[in-house]
């Protein structure tokens, strides 16, 4: 008995001996067949009784989660995260799905079935494999059948394996040992290792580098910055009136906002401000102010621009009693609308928006004209 | 004495179906009879048009393994023979059931403007020429095979290799004819550049299906020795491959349909989506793909004749299903299924089985001097 065998090899001369000896060897000793041949030997996975290989499955349960995945993602994609509306479809169309998972369900399937099957599987790269150390190996590549004995785990009878494979006509026979059981890698190893991958990029950074800069036989790659498109200050050739981009039909109307139509100040009058008085609006109004409004109004709405006296015009004290009198609805109207030397700024700012712009303004005014009543009852005192 | 059975049974059947012919011409009228007759024979001429492409495909490729098995689409090839004079009567369903034939049908522009393309006498012309080169190319092919049983020259073979590239694009013409001239015109303003990629492969499969069909009938009463588990799962293998082809072709054709809604191409889905037909849809994608797809998915199931003879004969199901969902609609109705139609089905199975009976004592069961046959019967997967 020797514990350090991995298996006892008998040679054979052709397919059909190695074929006919396995139910022989099989009723004489225990233990796993393996079979090596120069080429595939068809059935013989049935005789060696080698089990099923899981990587049918593995491919069918990975494609169905490559198919499910990429419609998880799609679904996320195109439902919560950017929901954009293509030529009038719901955002939701399991049409436009169908493509990608079918390209993801193939991707996953193929690299569980090539990697899978590799490296799970086989669980290559086995550089000390002990069949790669054995003397047969140099025949079995080339034109001689080996059916193998493996210890599985427990110790072989050598000798009996052996005279059951001479008496199922084997050739030759030889006992493959394991090989002397690797030692951690030194640290030595590891810094060759690093180096060896530093001067590789190094050479080859450097290759590619001069070599596309004196031999540019590739044209650059210039995505996007190659196409027909028009620049800005061009004219377009394509249409008649010279714009590039063409006007909306008549009555379009952008997504989730309505046009002011509103005209009369005395009209806009009567509209109440829709956003409640919070904190949060009030932020955002105060940020929004600060951007839009407070270059000519002044950070205090006081009137007192940013701007230089060589502007002209003179902004409004939007904390004066007169438009602190103004109902809402007419302070909604002069931003939507503009007023005097303001224009409009409904290209600027959503409806929401300018209703916040509006409350903070209210903010403003009651700050600036602060009574003491105002204050909380502690200060107060 | 049960073949007697069998050959009273199906004469029976044919005189039944006959009758039923007759009455559905007196009690529901030409345009039932017509559009009923136009499935049928498109059933039994593209059965036997994927027999002659699985036969010039083998001879194409060099393809070995099939040659065993070549004398069963060779004799199915016949159906062409039979069923394509059934042409000549249903130009008599012109000016019934296509609209372009009609005067009052040119008056839509898009139609007028293809007038010339769909008038009767090319139109015809274009059906003589079909059926001339497919008799010329299964005198060729099929009879030439039958011959090389008594004579075994191999001089055939060269003669078919160099014919059946010839005939691939015959048939890639051929077949496009067929489903732009029958099916596609029924809605003469439609088009679809895939669509008689569509038929082919619903062509294809439906031949694989026979082919199927009529090996197992063959194997079953041991008239095929030697043709084993490996060169059924080589058919099984097809089968699968060509449901997935089937269904990304159309699937691909619906896609861009639906995704562009153009009106001129939109409403051929509408009319085959709106109601129960939209339902029928459903039915046709589980029988032509999702239940051959998923049962033939095992190693173990491509091989296995049990559960090919059902999976070939759904296929067969689900192909006229295929050609009654593209072809019933254009006479504006929901889905018929009634004594016209099982009379029609009667009438054609009844006549298609008798004379396939006949068909298979044609030459010997496998081409026995096929100097290919020996290679053949060893094939191994």
């Amino acid at each position: 008995m020797n514990e350090r065998v991995f298996s006892v090899l008998g040679i054979f001369d052709g397919a059909q001996q190695l074929v006919d000896a396995v139910p022989v060897v099989k009723t004489r000793v225990s233990g796993r067949l393996e079979a090596y041949t120069p080429y595939p030997v068809h059935g013989i996975e049935d005789l060696l009784g080698l089990r099923k290989s899981p990587v049918a499955g593995m491919v069918l349960v990975m494609g169905v989660i490559g198919a499910l995945a990429a419609l998880a993602f799609e679904l996320w994609a195109s439902g919560i995260d950017y929901p954009i509306v293509t030529a009038g479809k719901p955002v939701l169309s399991w049409e436009a799905f169908v493509p990608i998972m079918f390209e993801v369900m193939v991707l996953f399937a193929c690299f569980t079935a090539g990697l899978g099957m590799l490296l799970l599987l086989n669980r290559l790269p086995m550089f000390r494999h002990p069949m790669l150390r054995s003397r047969a190996m140099a025949l079995i590549t080339r034109d001689k059948f080996a059916l193998a004995v493996e210890s599985e785990g427990a110790p072989l009878d050598v000798d009996a394996v052996a005279a059951a494979l001479r008496a199922a006509g084997a050739r030759m026979v030889e006992v493959v040992e394991l090989p002397e059981p690797a030692g951690p890698a030194s640290p030595r190893f590891f810094a060759r290792f690093a180096g060896a991958v530093a001067v590789a990029c190094l050479i080859a950074g450097t290759l590619v580098y001069w070599g596309v800069k004196l031999f540019p036989v590739t044209v650059p790659v210039v995505h996007m910055l190659d196409q027909p498109r028009l620049d800005a200050q061009r004219a377009s050739l394509w249409f008649r009136d010279g714009f590039g981009m063409r006007m909306p039909a008549a009555g379009t109307v952008a997504r989730g906002h309505m046009p002011y139509r509103v005209e009369r100040a005395e009209d806009a009058a009567l509209l109440v401000n829709p956003l409640p008085r919070s904190a949060a609006v009030l932020r955002r109004g105060r940020s929004l102010y600060a951007t839009y409004c407070s270059v000519c109004h002044g950070i205090l709405g006081d009137g007192v621009p940013t701007l230089t006296a060589a502007y002209g015009a003179r902004p409004a004290n939007l904390v004066s009693p007169q438009i602190t009198g103004y109902p809402d609805g007419l302070l909604y109207h002069a931003v939507a609308a503009g007023k005097n030397a303001m224009p409009s700024y409904a290209a600027d700012l959503t409806e929401d928006e300018r209703w916040a712009v509006i409350h903070y303004v209210r903010a403003l005014q009651r700050a600036l004209n602060a009574r003491d009543s105002d204050l909380p009852q502690e200060v107060a005192k | 004495m049960t073949g007697g059975l069998v050959r009273k049974a199906l004469a029976a059947g044919i005189l039944a179906g006959a009758a039923g012919l007759g009455g559905t011409i007196l009690w529901s009228g030409w345009e039932r009879f017509w559009i009923n007759w136009i499935v049928w024979f498109l059933f039994l001429l593209t059965v036997g048009l994927g027999c002659l492409f699985i036969v010039a495909l083998e001879h194409v490729v060099g393809a070995k393994w099939s040659v065993p098995l070549r004398r069963v689409p060779e004799r199915l090839s016949g159906l062409v023979l039979l069923v394509s004079p059934a042409m000549v009567p249903a130009l008599a369903s012109l000016p019934v059931l296509y609209s372009w034939a009609r005067p009052e049908g040119l008056t839509d522009p898009v139609v007028a403007a293809k007038a010339g393309w769909l008038n009767v006498p090319f139109f015809a012309a274009r059906a003589a020429g079909c059926i001339l080169l497919w008799f010329i190319a299964h005198r060729i092919l099929v009879r030439g095979s039958i011959r090389q049983d008594a004579d075994r020259d191999a001089r055939f073979n060269m003669r078919a290799r160099r014919f059946a590239p010839v005939f691939m694009v015959i048939f890639g013409v051929t077949i496009t004819l067929v489903a732009f001239d029958w099916i596609s015109s029924l809605a003469p303003a439609w088009y679809s550049d895939v669509f008689g990629i569509y038929v082919f492969a619903g062509t294809f499969l439906a031949g694989l299906a026979a082919t199927t069909l009529g090996v197992l009938y063959l194997t079953a009463r041991q008239r095929l020795p030697g043709v084993r588990a490996d060169h059924l799962y080589n058919l099984g293998g097809f089968l699968f491959a060509f449901t997935v082809f089937w269904s990304y072709i159309g699937f691909a054709q619906y896609m861009l349909m639906w995704y562009a809604n153009l009106p001129e191409e939109v409403f051929w889905y509408r009319d085959r989506l709106e109601g129960s037909w939209g339902v029928l849809l459903l039915v046709l994608a589980a029988v032509h793909f999702l239940v051959p797809f998923f049962v033939l998915i095992p190693r173990a199931a491509k091989g296995d004749p049990r559960k090919l003879l059902w999976v070939a004969g759904l296929m067969l199901l689900a192909h006229w299903l295929d050609l009654y969902w593209m072809i019933f609609p254009a006479i504006g109705r929901g889905p018929l299924l009634g004594w016209p139609e099982l009379s029609f089905a009667l009438f054609f199975v009844c006549t298609a089985l008798a004379w396939i009976g006949r068909a298979m004592r044609v030459g010997a069961d496998m081409p026995v001097g096929d100097p290919f046959l020996r290679e053949g019967l060893e094939f191994r997967l």
